[in-house]
């Protein structure tokens, strides 16, 4: 029996999985949601900059629509905050396939919260270099990027003719997927061009950034779909993130189970083995 | 021909190793602006290395499709993939490949219902295995796997509200793992990994590590 549910087909586990996450979707219970602080760091810096003239947030768009469940709501979070703000947002990509995601954002919430394309905000697209492009970002903004996506020059636009080089914002907020928080932006842009910068990670990348949130070099970090969550509870807009939490609370808690029953099903058998080798030693002294 | 294959990219790699770190620490205009030349040469040479990349994927499909090797079906899907969304990119909604992308578009479409669907369904399907292998792997063996495996369940309970529903210390737990236990060893790391890649760098420049020049080099 011990032998046959160590050796359980994984189809079952795939099952109750499934029967777990669709539970949780159809019949959601209210779960608290408490925004952590790095979470709230990042929050507390775009509030602190609401009221500044010309503020503007930049918002790198780096990762891909693998990404997409646990990083796009947070980056429809951020700029809801900024616009209800009237804070201008710039948007830029390191990954070609951020481009459509990136898009999307903005267009919905622009469009919700009222607000002009070129005036409040723009969309640079995607440039290949990465670190040199935030090199040449770093020393001159309009030759890095001298038009948006759409064409328009940025030395003409309202949103970014103010900006002369990447310290002219007054906070960077990277949506990374990858290595581009600290291969790219802390790396180049913190240390180099002392920006102020903020981080939005995939949970299994966001571990790798607590060196760099201690140091300092990242003030604030938004990791994985619970991290979204809290960044909607205090944008108080209830989104995908927050609807996703039951979901993966209820995947968390069958992961548990299984790890539980899995090593309770070892031990048991462990024991059984070791009683069945001192029995086995005892026949043979005898 | 020694010249061209080994010489002539060792002394570019030394002298571009060299300009590209001195000009770092250089506080000249002079210095920023060639920083600025060097990084708009660089951008445009990935720019190239996309095209490579195209070449080299389509190259290896052909391949596989020509021997009927296993899963040759799959390749047709990579040919069929890129002629149908390359197609649409320059159609671009009737607008030409000359100009941003329009909206609305048969590419807009794909992206969106195909290929982010596409996506985001694969990385959903992790979870699934993630499920079956804790349940078969995660055993706590020895002191260090239980010690792991306490860490990994406070960790996954902590990151979600029902954790903080069943105990109201867990996120703070959490936290304190990722905050003092977990930083500390990924430091360490970092550090091992930075002080590698300093040594590959000069290495590089100094023409000792030389297989990026290809063949028996």
């Amino acid at each position: 029996m011990i032998q046959k549910l160590l050796n359980i087909d994984r189809r079952w586990i795939f099952l109750f999985i499934f029967v777990g996450v669709a539970a949780a979707m159809l019949f959601p219970l209210p779960l608290p949601i408490r925004p952590s602080s790095d979470v709230k760091n990042v929050y507390n810096t775009i509030e602190s900059i609401k009221g500044k003239p010309n503020a503007t947030v930049l918002l790198s768009f780096d990762y891909g629509p693998g990404s997409e469940p646990e990083l796009q709501p947070t980056a429809i979070s951020i700029i809801r905050q900024c616009f209800r703000n009237n804070i201008k947002v710039v948007g830029m990509a390191l990954w070609p396939d951020a481009v459509g995601l990136a898009q999307a954002a903005f267009d919905s919430v622009s469009r919700a919260e009222g607000k002009e394309y070129g005036k409040d905000w723009t969309f640079l697209g995607y440039k290949t270099g990465s670190v040199t492009l935030i090199l040449n970002m770093g020393e001159d903004f309009h030759g890095a990027f001298n038009v948006d996506y759409r064409g328009n020059k940025t030395s003409e636009m309202p949103v970014t003719q103010h900006i002369a080089k990447l310290g002219s914002f007054d906070y960077v907020v990277t949506l990374a997927a990858g290595k581009t928080i600290d291969g790219v932006w802390v790396t180049y842009a913190v240390d180099r061009y002392r920006i102020k910068l903020g981080g939005a990670t995939t949970a299994v990348t966001s571990p790798d950034m607590f060196p760099y949130l201690q140091s300092g070099q990242l003030n604030g970090l938004v990791s994985g779909l619970a991290g979204a969550a809290e960044y909607e509870t205090l944008v108080k807009t209830q989104g995908s993130a927050t609807r996703g939490m039951q979901p993966q609370s209820a995947a968390h808690l069958i992961i548990i189970i299984s790890i539980i029953i899995g090593n309770t099903m070892y031990f048991v058998q462990r024991r059984r083995d070791r009683r069945q080798s001192v029995s086995g030693n005892e026949e043979t002294r005898s | 021909m020694i010249f061209f294959k080994r010489t002539l990219p060792l002394v570019i790699a030394f002298v571009m190793g060299i300009v590209a770190i001195s000009i770092y620490y250089i506080p000249h205009q002079a210095a920023v602006d060639l920083n600025d030349l060097l990084s708009k040469w660089d951008r445009i040479i990935a720019a190239f290395a996309a095209f490579l990349g195209v070449y080299s994927l389509l190259y290896l499909h052909a391949g596989r499709l020509k021997r009927r090797q296993a899963g040759w079906g799959y390749s047709v899907f990579v040919y069929l993939g890129f002629v149908v969304m390359l197609t649409a990119a320059i159609y671009n909604n009737g607008a030409g490949p000359l100009v941003a992308l329009r909206k609305g578009g048969a590419y807009d479409w794909l992206y969106t219902n195909v290929f982010v669907a596409a996506d985001a369904s694969m990385f959903a399907i992790l979870s699934f295995f993630i499920a079956s292998a804790a349940y078969r792997t995660f055993r706590a063996r020895t002191t260090e796997a239980t010690i792991l495996l306490v860490a990994a369940v406070i960790v996954m309970l902590g990151r979600v509200p029902i954790g903080a529903l069943l105990w109201e210390s867990m996120p703070e737990l959490q936290q304190w793992l990722m905050n003092v236990p977990n930083m500390a060893a990924k430091r360490g790391i970092l550090l091992g990994v930075y002080l590698g890649a300093v040594a590959t760098a000069l290495r590089i420049i100094f023409g000792i590590e030389r297989s990026y020049l290809g063949g028996d080099e």
